[in-house]
């Protein structure tokens, strides 16, 4: 006979979303199950998403700066260290994060079941472990946060071996001589900066003019010259026919117009499919949409009342910070707890090299919206700070309304763009006037003074 | 087996080489055979990022045996090309870089080491269950969305230890003696195989992940392994995996779930049931590099 227990909340996923929802109904005393189909705690986030990114993306940073300092040091590190230490820093980072995770669970009191969930009804599950032995749990409420993986393209063999996905890049054993990424994503962006700045030879294809077409222009402008002067190139408007390995040495690239494109591998970043497969969410009286996803509303709550879904798997904006605030207010939500004003002002923060960030309304949505908008401008390089730094680029925009004294939205790109953007978050958090950008004072010599630099771009406007 | 089962005088002579073995292996006191000049070749082409296929068929043309040895794998079922292969040149652009790198290597390896008179038929069964180890180690890498790149190297070499053991007894018997029994061999290799394949790993200049599995692949050790490459576990459950290959009338799939790998790779029935689907391609593809 199978064994059954009883909770009052059972969390499917234990990425950001499934985390946060769960600690937010064990902190309401709740008796709160948590399943993960993984041996680890922390989902895609810690093990192949966000936190390797950024760990590789910061361990590429320090060793090219290590590796410019030749009038310093008198050395040459052989390319195979490079992959090696990369890799090895990448793995301690993320067995870190992962303990820390696990540690705050087991803490919080939650029951932990390691096996993939399936439901039986809309209030029971059954896990099945390993050894293929079920567990069945019922509650009264559950959270599906099941995450996402690498989309598989129908035309594009993915190996493992030459043509990667965003998982199997993060295992790479040397650093191939050139790269193919095709997408122009977050992903995809992120990834073919991290190796162009490592001296792979990249080339990223997409369909789009300009990668990253959310992010404001000027942002994306001065990440294609930085990219391009590491050696990369991005190649737009461009329709993907066929994408392979010769089965010699190289794949190969063919475009809609033609054009082919060789390289020792590829990185294939075309988005990502929430993981539902191995739910059965119809035993629960769910119908996936015809993306793949689970449909909410506004509270994360799905058409099954006492069921939400939280995370990748409701599709975009599909970051980790969003993710773990739906968590938290889906369970808030569902135990009518007061889960706060609702965040008016997410930031987004892309990790390419450089980074890019932003938060509030581009400049067209302030037009659209405002009838017009002023926009005041600080570039890095003329900023102390941007100068003692080595800054070549970096760039400031701050978008206020016609009147030049509502601020309405910041983009920034550059090195420390998604810490600097949270200034500009509490700004328009608080509707702060833009003269007290200029009227308070900043730590000297900071990037901070690029705020004060675009509020007198945007003062010396207003006063035409 | 153990030294119970084999009788006294067997086991006085078994327990006086492991000690003497032991002792040679950890004083360092050893003449380890060197790794084949073409397969060290074949390993600093595979690593040198500016090199080219020109340079691997170069090196394979100088040797007529190896040539000989790709061409009949080129012609082999589980590479068959559409028409038959030919020539050297045709056959290297059929398989690829990494396949001739690492079938070089491999044969190299397979003709330098793996051959001990008086032992042919046991070497062969190490040599298939070395290879089907290397095969099956890329399709579990592969399932694991993990790189494959490196799994077929620590596979194929992952019992490096057990041939050397075979040179090593018969370095240190006296040759007008009579044969020793493979049971009496396979005692020692048991004891020994792992510390003398870290041993000649490390004299080989292997790359690191490669030693790492060779030292830690077993059950008992896979976990202490540090490597991201994972190298030893995938290692660990291929070599589970490859006794069924070598050996059909052994498998017992349960057995082969219920091992504490198969969890910590995380597998599920259905992606062990996957790989057991394998088992014939794996075979087939063994055998083509042994016929």
């Amino acid at each position: 006979m199978t064994s059954s227990s009883s909770y009052d909340l059972i969390v499917i996923g234990s990425g950001p979303a499934g985390q946060k929802a769960a600690i937010q109904g064990a902190k309401a005393g709740k008796h709160v199950a948590l399943i993960e189909q993984t041996r680890e705690v922390g989902g895609a986030c810690v093990y192949q998403g966000t936190i390797p990114s950024k760990t590789l993306r910061e361990t590429a940073l320090k060793m090219v700066q290590f590796l410019h300092a030749t009038d310093v040091f008198d050395f040459r590190m052989r390319d195979d260290l490079k992959i090696a230490s990369l890799m090895t820093r990448l793995d301690k980072v993320v067995r870190a994060h992962g303990e820390f995770m696990a540690e705050q669970i087991s803490r919080n009191g939650i029951d932990r079941f390691h096996g993939r969930a399936q439901f039986q009804s809309d209030r029971e599950i059954k896990v099945q472990g390993l050894d293929g032995k079920p567990t069945m749990l019922s509650a009264p409420l559950l959270v599906i946060a099941t995450g996402s993986r690498p989309r598989v393209p129908d035309n594009i063999p993915i190996d493992h071996e030459n043509i990667l996905d965003s998982d199997s890049i993060l295992s790479l054993v040397y650093l191939p001589k050139s790269l193919t990424v095709l997408g122009g994503g977050v992903i995809a962006s992120e990834y073919a900066s991290i190796f162009a700045l490592l001296g792979v030879q990249v080339t990223m294809i997409d369909t789009a003019d300009r990668p990253l077409k959310f992010m404001d222009k000027e942002l994306t402008d001065q990440f294609c010259e930085a990219f391009e002067k590491t050696g990369g190139s991005y190649r737009g408007q461009q329709k993907i026919q066929s994408a392979q390995w010769d089965g010699f040495s190289k794949v190969i690239t063919q475009l809609g117009n033609g054009e082919t494109f060789e390289s020792e591998k590829m990185l294939v970043a075309l988005g990502r499919v929430a993981n539902i497969e191995h739910l059965n969410v119809q035993a629960a009286g769910l119908t996936p949409t015809a993306r793949g996803l689970v449909s909410v509303n506004d509270h994360c709550q799905t058409t099954v009342n006492h069921i939400y879904a939280v995370g990748d798997v409701i599709g975009p904006p599909s970051l980790a910070s969003c993710s773990m605030e739906q968590g938290r207010r889906a369970v808030c939500h569902a135990l009518k707890l007061d889960s706060g004003d609702v965040p008016e002002h997410i930031p987004m923060g892309i990790y390419t090299i450089p980074e890019m960030s932003s938060v509030g309304l581009s400049e067209q949505e302030a037009i659209d919206q405002y009838g017009g908008a002023l926009v005041g401008r600080a570039n890095f390089q003329e900023i102390a700070r941007g100068q003692i730094s080595g800054m070549t680029n970096g760039l400031l925009k701050m978008i206020v309304d016609t009147n030049g004294e509502k601020l309405l939205g910041v983009h920034i790109v550059g090195e420390g763009a998604t810490e600097l953007i949270h200034i500009g978050q509490m700004g328009l958090l608080h509707n702060i006037h833009i003269d007290r950008f200029v009227e308070n004072i900043f730590n000297f010599p900071t990037l901070a003074e690029t705020y004060r630099v675009a509020a007198l771009d945007i003062a010396k406007q207003r006063k035409k | 087996m153990s030294l119970a089962s084999t009788c006294p005088t067997e086991q006085a002579e078994i327990e006086a080489l492991l000690s003497r073995l032991t002792i040679q292996l950890e004083q360092e006191a050893l003449d380890l055979p060197l790794l084949p000049v073409v397969a060290t070749q074949v390993l600093q082409i595979s690593g040198d990022p500016n090199a080219d296929v020109t340079k691997l068929s170069a090196l394979i043309q100088q040797d007529q045996a190896l040539a000989g040895q790709i061409l009949r794998i080129a012609n082999s079922p589980a590479y068959a090309a559409r028409s038959p292969i030919v020539s050297l040149q045709q056959s290297i652009a059929w398989l690829g870089m990494n396949i001739l790198a690492s079938l070089a290597f491999t044969v190299s390896v397979q003709s330098g080491v793996f051959k001990v008179k008086g032992y042919e038929k046991e070497i062969q069964a190490l040599w298939r269950q070395a290879l089907a180890t290397g095969l099956y180690g890329k399709e579990i890498a592969r399932r694991n969305r993990h790189n494959v790149e490196n799994a077929f190297l620590c596979g194929i070499l992952h019992t490096i230890g057990k041939p050397l053991i075979i040179h090593l007894i018969l370095q240190n018997t006296d040759k007008e003696s009579p044969q020793l029994s493979w049971t009496m061999i396979d005692t020692i290799i048991q004891e020994l195989s792992i510390l003398a394949g870290g041993k000649l790993a490390e004299a080989w200049q292997l790359p690191e992940p490669v030693q790492e599995a060779i030292r830690f692949y077993p059950d008992e050790t896979y976990h202490q392994a540090t490597s991201p490459t994972k190298g030893a576990i995938i290692t660990c459950l291929a070599d589970h995996l490859a006794s069924a290959v070598v050996d059909p009338s052994s498998l017992d799939e349960a057995a082969i779930c219920a091992l504490p790998v198969v969890q910590d790779l995380n597998f599920y029935p259905e992606d062990m049931d996957a790989l057991f689907e394998l088992k014939e391609t794996i075979q087939q593809s063994v055998e083509s590099f042994l016929t």
